[in-house]
């Protein structure tokens, strides 16, 4: 399978607040990949790097299998695109603003676009400036859609939306994919949104790809064990220890957050002498937590 | 693309421009009000020079208005893209210099619209009036002279404000202080240096070449008499 983005060893650093540390990224063709991160992570300016519009200081970006920014015209004709904050221009009226975007892309569908236009309920006369956010949220979707993309690269694209709206871009979106196979990279802080829809998922903090891994592997691999006799030492265990803290009151039980967990992993705590006394499945939202939590230095944890 | 271009930049310019056009239309009106000989006059007499004298007052008016013109096109070839922070513009998939390059053509084509304004204005206004011998009116010529102006106002400020804002202070700010100090410093010691310059005055001598025939801005303090021998 090919990969519709591949980032190698990004490094990209602004001044003394942030930098971009070796993101190293890779998003297989036909999947849905979740871009998780806590705001000022670094989601928008890796994407703002494979979209061409900044240059790293290291490091190489393919998309749709072109190098960037050599083959940018290229890809971006086959990129549907909604940035994280709208980018139209407010003077314009609905149909004026898909006229000009239409102009710059071959592949416009304009049955395609009248059906999402009725789909969304977008009025083609209302003045940009005039449009609700959620209204807004719509007509972004509508171009990047129908412009038929094999790549759509969408930034937070329903963040501050309502749900009605939320989940009418959502189900678009979906139904394009289905019927397409195209990529999608969404980049979302609503890990909610996200589990129902993805793959794949990438978490970002602090400039670092903190994780990537199939969905499926996310949601099941990250586990809450309460142990008691917990050994102080772990580094043979054939999982990955997130997190571990003393239960109150409970003498020598202890929480675990674990990762790359698997059931035939319990006879571990019997070689060790100590107890398994339960095992929960953690969602998406709490995985992601514990994730951060434990890829953060212990200094920034305290803060 | 270039028609959508053109169209978006109408619409960002036409509020600013309309008032604009109506201006360079009645500019030309404006200036003869009042003049005229009674015709069949044989020789360049007092109703000829009243008529020239009569118009001198307006001359600062057309570059003024052709300048303005060029200003606010230029300024609002890039003022939405500025706004988004160009984050639209980079996502089409068209190169950047063909964008710039559709941008500029599109502001060039839209300073048509003042200068035939002012064209169709300077033509009503040459009717309207009947000329002593030996004066004739040169409305083709003015519009030609109004467009160049607007142009190269176009042309400067264009390329000024394709830069964000905090290039185009850098650049005027350096443009300005290279001037200063050519001005107070750089003439002693180039002076100094070469005797072909003792005597001559840096500063005053760059802003002669920029006005003076046949200097780049010489255009703005040329012959704007829609009336003349």
């Amino acid at each position: 399978m090919s990969n519709a983005i591949e980032l190698k060893n990004l490094c990209w650093k602004a001044g003394k607040s942030f930098a971009l540390q070796d993101v190293s990224l890779v998003v297989p063709s036909g999947c849905i990949y979740g871009f998780l991160g806590p705001n000022g992570s670094g989601k928008t300016t890796t994407i703002r790097m494979f979209m061409g519009m900044m240059k790293p200081d290291s490091g190489s970006i393919r998309v749709l299998d072109r190098s960037v920014p050599e083959g940018m015209t290229e890809i971006l004709a086959r990129v549907g695109y909604v940035p994280e904050r709208p980018h139209v221009y407010p003077a314009l009226t609905v149909s004026e603003q898909i006229r000009w975007h239409r102009s710059f892309f071959s592949r416009w569908d304009d049955a395609w676009a009248a059906e999402l236009m009725g789909r969304l309920h977008v009025d083609p006369d209302m003045k940009i400036s005039r449009l609700s956010k959620g209204q807004t949220g719509k007509l972004l979707i509508l171009l990047a859609l129908a412009q038929r993309p094999e790549l759509l690269v969408l930034d937070e694209p329903t963040d501050g939306l309502d749900p009605v709206v939320r989940r009418d871009v959502l189900t678009a979106t979906l139904d394009y994919v289905s019927e397409t196979g195209a990529t999608v990279f969404i980049s979302s802080h609503l890990v909610h949104e996200l589990e129902r829809i993805c793959d794949w998922v990438g978490v970002m903090d602090h400039g670092h790809l903190v994780a990537q891994l199939p969905m499926n592997d996310f949601k099941n691999g990250i586990k809450r064990l309460r142990v008691t006799g917990a050994p102080a030492e772990t580094a043979d265990a054939p999982f990955h220890l997130l997190s571990r803290a003393r239960d109150n009151g409970t003498g020598s039980t202890e929480t675990w957050i674990v990762r790359d967990w698997e059931d035939t992993m319990r006879s571990y705590f019997a070689g060790v002498g100590a107890e398994l006394r339960d095992v929960v499945d953690l969602d998406l939202e709490d995985g992601f937590v514990e994730l951060l939590r434990s890829s953060r230095p212990a200094s920034a944890r305290e803060e | 693309m270039f028609r959508s271009v053109l169209y978006v930049h109408w619409k960002q310019v036409h509020l600013g421009l309309i008032p604009l056009m109506v201006a360079a239309f009645s500019l030309p009106l404006l200036s003869v009000q009042g003049l005229g000989g009674n015709g069949g006059v044989t020789s360049f007499n007092d109703t000829s020079l009243a008529i020239i004298q009569g118009l001198q007052v307006w001359l600062p008016f057309f570059s003024a208005l052709a300048a303005a013109s060029g200003v606010v096109i230029a300024l609002s070839s890039w003022n939405w893209d500025h706004q988004l922070n160009h984050v639209y513009a980079l996502s089409l998939p068209v190169p950047r210099w063909r964008y710039a390059l559709m941008k500029m053509g599109a502001g060039a084509v839209l300073t048509l619209f003042p200068a035939v304004a002012l064209w169709v204005g300077a033509h009503l206004a040459a009717a309207s009036i009947v000329l002593p011998e030996g004066l004739h009116a040169y409305p083709n010529a003015l519009a030609i002279r109004f467009l160049a102006t607007i142009l190269l106002t176009y042309a400067i400020l264009f390329a000024m404000a394709a830069g964000t804002v905090r290039t185009t202070m850098w650049v005027t700010g350096t443009g300005i202080l290279t001037l200063f100090i050519l001005g107070l410093i750089g003439n002693d010691l180039l002076a100094g240096q070469f005797e072909v310059l003792r005597g001559t005055h840096i500063l005053e001598w760059a802003l002669a070449k920029l006005d003076w025939v046949p200097g780049p801005l010489e255009i703005f303090l040329g012959n704007w008499r829609l009336i003349d021998v």
